[in-house]
């Protein structure tokens, strides 16, 4: 069992991207005007929603699934070095479910719950995407593929995915974390939190070490 | 036994210092005696010198981009008239008829091409009946370039001041849609998000309210230095946007809205408040223009990026043929790199705000409104036509001053700081000393009389310090553009030039300094030398038989004290 998980990794080193679990925010190029579906309501906006179009390798629905999912600077106060957050930053639901996601935006600026990499015969640029303005709730819906795979989750205001606003939807087993979600995963670069006095600290130290090993080797050859 | 021993390493000392006196390369001889040796034997033979090496075929970037949306042609929008914008790379016209509609009033296919959400500029009733509208919403936002990510060493939401030059910004934003890049393939911050903050127009006696929506992750303020506002607004909050007299600044998430009903018109200036040494220095200030009050005047609210508007005001088309708002910026990249460092906001704010001394700092780049040359000449060249007139509004948004120099014209200034100059100190200069957020509104005209201009042509304008012509120190770059005669412009906007080619500026290494400045006129004169091989070699040796010298030494040495004890 370890065995073929370590065979596992090893094969991954050479076929997997070396940027994988790193999503920023690619896959088709797209722009924001044109051909999606949106639907405005107080400047809110869903855009690639999906009630019924199965992807490929779904039978069926195979069921239903409602999130709220709320977002604002107060839900990053728990968690240190955030600024922007959501109430969740991990969501679990089975391959083909139909999803249906509300949008609560606390804050009085705009935020955005965004999926990447979906299949782009179903959503223009593999996107599914809600914007809700201040204060305002939206509700959205789609329907996910039947693979396990992990998806980026994240609001795409400068800055707002760094500052917190990161998560995960896991479809199935998934398919591996994904770097930096905020609370469930480490970032790939942590910052340094060692003090500033650190090289005279650990000169101390090997001082410390070194007298006390000679003191020792010293006591041991007198007896 | 041990005698014989050091005797070898005697032996060996020897033959090491002779071997170093034979490598020891001759032209660091002792000067006398290099002149003893050349009376016994003349000069060395020639060794030839280092060839030249060719350092670049580093790739360029297209100096000049197609333009396949049709945005620099003259256009009507929703009925909106908008003028021809030359230069390679223009305004999106559709955000130039949302800005002089109002956001809330423009067709929905207009607003959505434009990327701005539907209440960015609402307006509102016309006041005084003289038929445009006179209440005016703005709505900004704060959107940080070249920020730091927690996957990833290399910055997002990219801007690029020259090509490869990425130092972090801030920048307030029109109320904008979506997302805050071009697409999913790039990290290239979108077409809305740029430097410097939007130039804002409004007419004199509207009533404007701004809300600032902070969307990032510092906290801030808006302060409209110079525009007639009440100290206290119209809910009887404070409305000067310093946070210790006037009130809380807006923390990230939140919002509030400042109001003014500004009596008189001039150019003025608007920036962030908070902790300013650093914030206004990091981009967050713009053009604050209070137009003079005029029928149907219907005015182009923003002016993204700064540069030609599109859709000038009456008062403007009375008297002058085009209008530019020029924004000089310049920019400390070791303050812009502290964005870059680090994701937590707490190591961020003190690194910022703590451990940045701006009395111990130094600008490195300069820009004009947001780009360094050879960018200036995609978007911000002023386009002449003999006999026409061109007002320009200039900001030194900086931290030094500006000598600005305009060759091959001399030009008159009209205002300073939003007041009109009497008429007698209205003469022709052609440099202008401008300090740190002064305003000058500049009459420039392009009649042929050997004062306002020498003839058409590719005039320079930048600003006549020295630095401000570099890009951290490499020419040309800061903020030098040009005012190009339309003659001189070919179909997409370059200007025709008749010197250097322009491909070595495109090119990133060219700011990283990894190209000959002059490589490009006459490769074998200018290019880096190769490497002298041979003395490299010599030296080696020579600090090989050095070591090697030190270590008998050291063994001769401890044989010697063992043999003692």
């Amino acid at each position: 069992m370890i065995n073929q998980k370590l065979w596992g990794i090893f094969l991954s080193l050479f076929f997997i991207h070396p940027s994988y679990g790193l999503q920023h925010s690619m896959s088709d190029s797209h722009s924001m005007s044109g051909h999606h579906s949106m639907n405005g309501d107080n400047g809110s906006i869903v855009m690639n929603s999906n009630h019924n179009n199965l992807p490929l390798g779904c039978e069926r629905i195979s069921g239903e699934k409602n999130i709220t999912v709320s977002a604002g600077q107060r839900y990053a106060k728990e968690i240190p070095g955030t600024i922007f957050g959501m109430s969740e930053h991990e969501w679990k639901v089975d391959p083909c479910t139909r999803v249906t996601i509300t949008f609560i935006n606390e804050d009085d600026v705009r935020h955005q719950w965004m999926v990447h990499g979906l299949p782009k015969y179903l959503y223009p640029a593999g996107m599914f995407h809600i914007e809700s303005m201040a204060g305002k709730s939206t509700t959205g819906t789609f329907i996910v593929p039947s693979e396990n795979r992990n998806y980026l989750v994240h609001c795409d205001m400068a800055q707002h995915m760094e500052m917190g606003m990161r998560g995960q939807l896991v479809v199935g087993e998934g398919n591996g974390d994904l770097w930096a979600v905020t609370g469930i995963t480490d970032p790939f670069y942590r910052a340094s939190y060692l003090p500033d006095n650190l090289i005279y600290l650990s000169l101390v130290v090997l001082f410390l070490g070194y007298s006390l090993t000679s003191w020792l080797v010293r006591m041991r050859q007198k007896r | 036994m041990q005698i014989k021993n050091s005797k070898k390493q005697y032996l060996l000392l020897v033959i090491l210092i002779l071997s170093m006196f034979l490598v020891y390369p001759s032209q660091w001889y002792p000067f006398d005696m290099r002149l003893t040796l050349t009376s016994w034997f003349g000069a060395e033979n020639y060794r030839p010198l280092p060839q030249s090496t060719m350092t670049s075929n580093s790739e360029s970037e297209l100096a000049c981009p197609e333009d396949p949306s049709g945005w620099r042609a003259s256009q009507i929008i929703d009925g909106v008239n908008i003028e021809e914008s030359l230069p390679c790379l223009a305004d999106n016209p559709y955000g130039v008829a949302a800005f002089v509609l109002g956001t809330n009033n423009v067709s929905k296919e207009t607003l959505q091409r434009s990327g701005l959400s539907s209440d960015a500029i609402v307006k509102g009733r016309d006041l005084d009946g003289d038929g445009d509208p006179d209440e005016i919403h703005i709505r900004l936002e704060v959107a940080e370039l070249n920020g730091s990510s927690p996957i990833s060493k290399r910055p997002v939401t990219t801007y690029d001041i020259a090509p490869g030059v990425q130092p972090g910004i801030w920048v307030f934003a029109p109320k904008l849609i979506g997302m805050a890049v071009e697409n999913f393939e790039t990290q290239e911050a979108r077409y809305s998000l740029k430097l410097p903050s939007p130039a804002i127009r409004v007419e004199q006696g509207d009533v404007v309210k701004i809300t600032l929506e902070n969307t990032h992750y510092m906290p801030h303020t808006l302060h409209l230095h110079g525009a007639d506002h009440g100290f206290i607004d119209s809910n009887g909050e404070g409305n000067d946007g310093v946070p210790l007299t006037s009130e809380l600044p807006i923390l990230p998430g939140q919002s509030r809205t400042y109001d003014l009903t500004p009596r008189k018109a001039g150019t003025m200036f608007y920036h962030c408040h908070v902790q300013p040494h650093v914030h206004v220095q990091m981009g967050l200030q713009g053009l604050f223009i209070i137009e003079e009050n005029r029928p149907n005047n219907n005015l182009q609210t923003m002016n993204l990026g700064a540069g030609k508007v599109r859709a000038p005001s009456q008062s403007l088309k009375e008297s002058y043929d085009s209008e530019y708002d020029l924004h000089y910026l310049d920019l400390d990249k070791e303050l812009g790199v502290r964005i870059q460092e680090n994701n937590d906001p707490r190591l961020i704010t003190q690194s910022m705000h703590r451990d940045y001394d701006i009395t111990d700092a130094n600008v490195d780049y300069f820009t004009l409104n947001g780009r360094s040359f050879p960018y200036t000449f995609r978007e911000s060249l002023i386009v002449s036509r003999e006999g026409e007139k061109a007002r320009l509004r200039v900001v030194n948004g900086g931290s030094k001053g500006i000598a600005l120099h305009t060759h091959g014209h001399k030009f008159t200034v009209i205002e300073r700081d939003g007041v009109k100059l009497p008429k007698l100190s209205q003469t022709p200069q052609d440099v202008l000393w401008m300090a740190t957020s002064q305003r000058y509104d500049i009459d420039l005209s392009f009649t042929n009389d050997g004062t306002k201009t020498y003839g058409p042509g590719i005039w320079l304008y930048h600003d006549h310090q020295n630095k401000g012509t570099t890009t951290d120190g490499v020419a040309p770059g800061g903020n030098i553009s040009a005012i190009v005669d339309k003659a001189y412009l070919d179909e997409s906007g370059w200007p025709m030039t008749r010197g250097v080619d322009y491909a070595q500026y495109f090119s990133a290494d060219y700011y990283r300094k990894k190209i000959p400045v002059w490589e490009s006129y006459i490769p074998a004169f200018y290019s880096e030398p190769g490497k002298d091989n041979i003395l490299l070699i010599r030296i080696l040796l020579l600090t090989l038989f050095f070591g090697s010298f030190l270590a008998i030494l050291r063994s001769i040495f401890t044989q010697r004290n063992k043999g003692r004890s």
